[in-house]
């Protein structure tokens, strides 16, 4: 006896199911391996949220943040951060138009759809204080004149460990205002093997050029819609502001998760459960979602780092103290 | 231009030189004086004391320096006896006075700190150990113990009152208690569903818990509204379940 015998879904699910499904099959014609990176990146889409991959070089980063920019229809953009980027740089500038007599503003890179920055920590504070506003509130100030960005707005943002050479700890800020962190890890040797197999038969580098958007600008906007209706039990709302309730009073973080961080792991856990086939969250969704939200949002104590704990560590102690709502 | 400067710098040299060859050759000439012999013949004017000053002086008592007489009051001496006694014994050791200073500021600035932080409800200690205040949750919630709960009569009672979404969530927690007294899964607070389906070796008894578990979580979490028929369907499987594990 299957449960749709029972119960009819009230929620058609059949093009998100389908959309995910495309996107899926595309990146893993040229990325192997990497399904939970995949899965949270389109979570973070449908989540309408911006998201940050972490990972060592020479892990596909880049290259993932760029087919999946590539598999949606809409305006991309891409910086490289480099140590001398200016924020005028990003996110644009007014120059003087002799012809009118008047200064002119030359929009940033900034304005895009999808937002590629690359190595964001390769760039000052100075630098990354210009995303603050344009990252939460989708608008920018400039000369007291505010533009609006088009939707859907979403920043793919890589990085190297922070204890990489040539490398700036981003502002707790602007960590906060990524819905994710992604840590992207090494593959398997049977994922190496084909990885190379793939590369030594130039499959890559010819599918990455065969590369078709399977989404549209217009589409995510009404797929993220179809998202934040999804139900949410009181019982599970609770439960997540016990976890990031827990987070402020835990004895080995010198930072708990902020309010952000329980809005943010509500509308993940919805888009994960769109992505399971579900209109409902389950705890399940929850506890998937919980580290890649926290782990930037987070800080150790100084005694901690020293130890060698991690904030995955952390998260997974805080999901241990709380009973699991039923 | 470079031919000026050298120029420059040659005059200045030259003239240097000149100077010094002039100092060099002038002579001084000393003239002869003869001695005189001359004698003080001015008077000499001792000077004494004012005895009348020095007189008014010892009468000062400013400058009265033996020991002053004790005028404290009978309340004082006895409060100076009482630290006498307790304390007097720092007083010849070596380093007695400045304990004794160095103990007292220690309490003092202790009970500062102790009324401080009262005043505005900080724990001192919790945060010298670098502990967060706990916050007191706004939402209380009592989650059920499973091996507490009266199963048979709460689902009776939620069925009587067609309430199927409950008699489903407590069907439920009576599977998972089931299977915890039978040894089919070790219960912690923290294990999600999917973790006991894993749990199960047996694959006909995991396969009927997913769906069983399914079922729960569409009802529960899902909110799905449910009906008697639905509900005399899941309780079905609830029982198939049951027969399995016995």
């Amino acid at each position: 006896m299957e449960e749709d015998e029972i119960f009819e879904q009230r929620t058609d699910l059949s093009k998100l199911s389908a959309a995910v499904d495309q996107i899926k099959t595309t990146l893993a014609k040229i990325i192997v391996g990497q399904q939970d990176s995949i899965d949270l990146l389109i979570a973070g889409i449908l989540a309408d949220g911006h998201i940050l991959i972490e990972g060592v070089p020479g892990v596909a980063k880049t290259l993932t943040a760029k087919l999946l920019a590539r598999s949606i229809d809409a305006k991309y953009s891409r910086i490289q951060f480099t140590p001398d980027l200016m924020p005028s740089d990003i996110l644009g500038t007014s120059v003087f138009n002799p012809k009118t007599t008047d200064f002119e503003f030359k929009r940033g890179p900034i304005f895009g759809n999808i937002v590629l920055i690359d190595e964001i920590n390769r760039a000052p504070a100075k630098t990354q204080s210009a995303l603050f506003e344009v990252m939460e509130e989708r608008q920018l100030t400039i000369d007291g004149q505010s533009y609006k960005m088009d939707e859907p707005f979403i920043v793919l943002a890589t990085q190297n460990p922070v204890e990489h050479e040539g490398t700036y700890r981003l502002p707790e800020a602007q960590l906060d205002r990524f819905l994710f962190k992604i840590e992207v890890k090494y593959p398997s040797l049977d994922e190496e093997i084909a990885i190379i197999t793939q590369q030594h038969q130039h499959k890559t580098i010819d599918q990455l050029h065969d590369i078709k958007p399977v989404l549209s600008g217009q589409e995510i906007i009404s797929l993220r819609q179809q998202v934040k209706a999804f139900h949410v039990e009181d019982k599970l709302i609770v439960y997540v502001a016990k976890l990031i309730n827990e987070s402020r009073n835990n004895k080995s973080l010198f930072l708990g998760g902020s309010p952000r961080a329980s809005l943010a792991i509500i509308n993940a856990a919805k888009a994960l459960a769109a992505i399971r086939g579900r209109d409902f969250v389950t705890p399940e969704d929850i506890i998937y979602v919980a580290a890649p939200v926290l782990r930037h949002r987070i800080m150790l104590t100084p005694e901690k780092e020293m130890e060698g704990v991690t904030p995955d560590d952390v998260v997974a102690q805080l999901i241990q103290k709380i009973e699991i709502p039923r | 231009m470079h031919r000026f400067i050298a120029t420059f710098f040659a005059f200045i040299i030259a003239l240097m030189f000149f100077n010094m060859a002039r100092a060099g050759v002038k002579k001084t000439v000393v003239k002869k004086v003869p001695a005189q012999e001359r004698l003080d013949t001015s008077k000499i004017q001792v000077k004494k004391f004012d005895a009348a000053a020095v007189d008014k002086f010892r009468a000062d008592k400013n400058f009265n320096y033996n020991e002053a007489q004790d005028d404290t009051s009978l309340w004082t001496r006895f409060w100076a006896w009482v630290w006498d006694k307790l304390f007097g014994w720092l007083k010849y050791s070596r380093y007695g006075g400045t304990i004794l200073e160095y103990v007292l500021i220690a309490a003092a600035v202790g009970l500062l700190i102790y009324v401080v932080s009262k005043s505005l409800d900080i724990d001192p200690i919790k945060l010298w150990r670098g502990e967060a205040r706990k916050v007191d949750m706004p939402y209380s919630e009592s989650l059920e113990n499973i091996h507490e709960i009266s199963f048979d009569s709460e689902i009776e009672k939620a069925i009587a009152q067609n309430n199927y979404r409950l008699a489903v969530r407590l069907l439920y927690l009576k599977c998972l208690k089931q299977l915890s007294d039978t040894q089919h899964i070790q219960w912690q607070i923290d294990k999600t569903n999917a973790a006991y389906i894993h749990e199960l070796t047996d694959p006909g008894q995991q396969q009927t818990f997913k769906l069983i578990t399914r079922q729960f979580e569409y009802v529960w979490y899902g909110n799905f509204g449910i009906d008697k028929q639905a509900f005399s369907n899941i309780d079905a499987l609830f029982q198939d379940f049951k027969k399995q594990l016995s």
